[in-house]
């Protein structure tokens, strides 16, 4: 009886340790971005970074946040020089427009292409607490459209599709050669 | 809130048990020394040392227990009431006990429940039927005829139901485009069924003559779930919520009639001598 007793005592102690579910993990894989890697053109294994490069949607007014430390009024939040970008898509449609700025902060050398992509969605279950998320497939025919609405000749010179399954941002979606 | 809650309630019980338990060992040892000094006036004549010991224990011995054995049954007034308060729930389950020997009881809980959900992200919406089956284990010695219990056992359960899903949020960590309305979905999901295995702990005390009051905790352990596609068992009836693990929870509130069928006679003198090789081990 006492073994019986002390077990229980175990097993009840046990489960109280139990994690809290109720909150979404900021680490849990939810709706992932498209992933976009930059390469050299003259050297195409190797990645290249871009100059200030900022990416605003179609009819926002702000660009993609990269500095999320810095002031809403700082032109350089909105501006990026890695060789990676992650573009948010639209959950609630099936095609998005981006504008992508080279050379955002100098009038002079300002350079900017238009990708349009074109997807598929699907609402997949992750947990109580986080709810669903949105996965992406990027369509077979089309699945971006690049444009060059200023006429000065495109600066992504080379869009290539990687993996048209948008499920994680741990692998590159689109390769860009510049 | 209601986890904490839960918890206390369950270490409360198991308090009580200890208390039980710490009045079980001297009364025990009483009937012990019952048995040693009662065998010598059996086969010897009356001349000892101390007579009126005997006669102040003497009639205590030729006392004949009478235990009652029959059908308990009852209601889990907690479902019951639960629903008048809170409008995502109804419920009721009914409870039934068959003595079968001195200390053990089998037992079964039968019951409905229909709940929603409202979690942070998601609204869902489980209902159906469930039974759970098993034995409940006495270990309260009682005095005289007292028949209170506080029991340990254990239980299967099965439960078959459906789940809808009312609406969710889509998680997206970058809202670049806008944080979105719940989308309202409205999918049910039928044919779902779970097992499980639960512990339970419960005392039983006779208010008035054959009604008894109890109540119980159980802690379940999910064995099998076969859970819709894209998305999950978030409450099982009679099993409750669901959590990350296998573990679940449960709570009852009971109110319960004996019905007495037969009675068994028993000898003080020889429950005690059929408890002393229990205790030895």
């Amino acid at each position: 009886m006492k073994k019986l007793i002390s077990l229980l005592l175990l097993f009840t102690f046990g489960l109280s340790s139990c994690e809290k579910d109720d909150i979404c993990d900021a680490n849990t894989p939810t709706t992932p971005r498209l992933v976009i890697t930059f390469y050299d053109i003259a050297n195409p294994t190797k990645t290249k970074n871009v100059s200030n490069l900022k990416v605003i949607g179609d009819e926002m007014k702000e660009g993609i946040v990269f500095n999320e430390s810095l002031a809403v009024d700082d032109s350089l939040r909105y501006v990026t020089n890695a060789s990676t970008v992650m573009i948010p898509l639209k959950v609630n449609d099936s095609t998005v427009t981006f504008k992508f700025i080279y050379n955002s902060l100098n009038p002079a050398a300002i350079n900017t292409d238009v990708i349009k992509f074109n997807y598929s969605t699907q609402n997949v279950y992750v947990s109580r607490a986080c709810g669903f998320k949105t996965i992406f497939q990027l369509r077979n025919v089309l699945p971006f459209v690049q444009t060059d609405p200023d006429g000065d000749s495109i600066w992504m010179t080379d869009v290539i599709l990687e993996n048209p399954n948008i499920e994680s941002e741990n692998e590159t979606h689109i390769k860009v050669y510049f | 809130m209601k986890h904490t809650l839960k918890f206390i309630s369950s270490l409360s019980l198991l308090f009580s048990m200890f208390l039980g338990y710490a009045q079980d060992v001297p009364e025990i040892s009483k009937n012990l020394k019952d048995t040693v000094t009662t065998k010598k006036p059996k086969t010897e004549t009356v001349k000892t040392v101390k007579p009126e010991i005997q006669e102040a224990q003497a009639p205590k011995d030729s006392v004949v227990k009478t235990d009652r054995y029959g059908l308990r049954v009852g209601v889990d007034l907690y479902k019951l009431t639960r629903g008048l308060y809170d409008k995502n729930y109804k419920g009721v389950e009914f409870v039934g006990d068959w003595r079968l020997t001195k200390k053990y009881y089998i037992a079964a809980e039968l019951g409905y429940e229909d709940k929603t959900t409202e979690d942070d992200r998601l609204t869902s919406a489980a209902n159906g039927t469930y039974l759970k089956a098993g034995f409940d284990y006495n270990f309260y010695q009682n005095w005289l005829d007292m028949e209170n219990l506080i029991t340990i056992g254990l239980r299967g359960g099965f439960s078959s139901f459906s789940q809808e899903l009312i609406n969710y949020k889509i998680y997206n960590p970058n809202p670049y485009w806008g944080e979105l309305p719940p989308i309202t979905e409205g999918q049910k999901y039928n044919g779902l069924t779970a097992t499980w295995l639960e512990v339970a702990m419960g005392l039983k005390a006779q208010v008035f003559r054959n009604v008894f009051v109890g109540f119980g905790v159980q802690l379940k352990l999910l064995t099998t779930n076969k859970e819709p596609n894209n998305f999950e068992n978030l409450y099982i009836p009679g099993f409750n919520r669901t959590y990350d693990g296998n573990f679940g929870i449960g709570f009852n509130y009971t109110v319960s009639y004996f019905i007495p069928i037969y009675k068994k006679k028993t000898m003080a003198s020889e429950m005690a001598k059929k408890e002393e090789p229990k205790k030895k081990k």
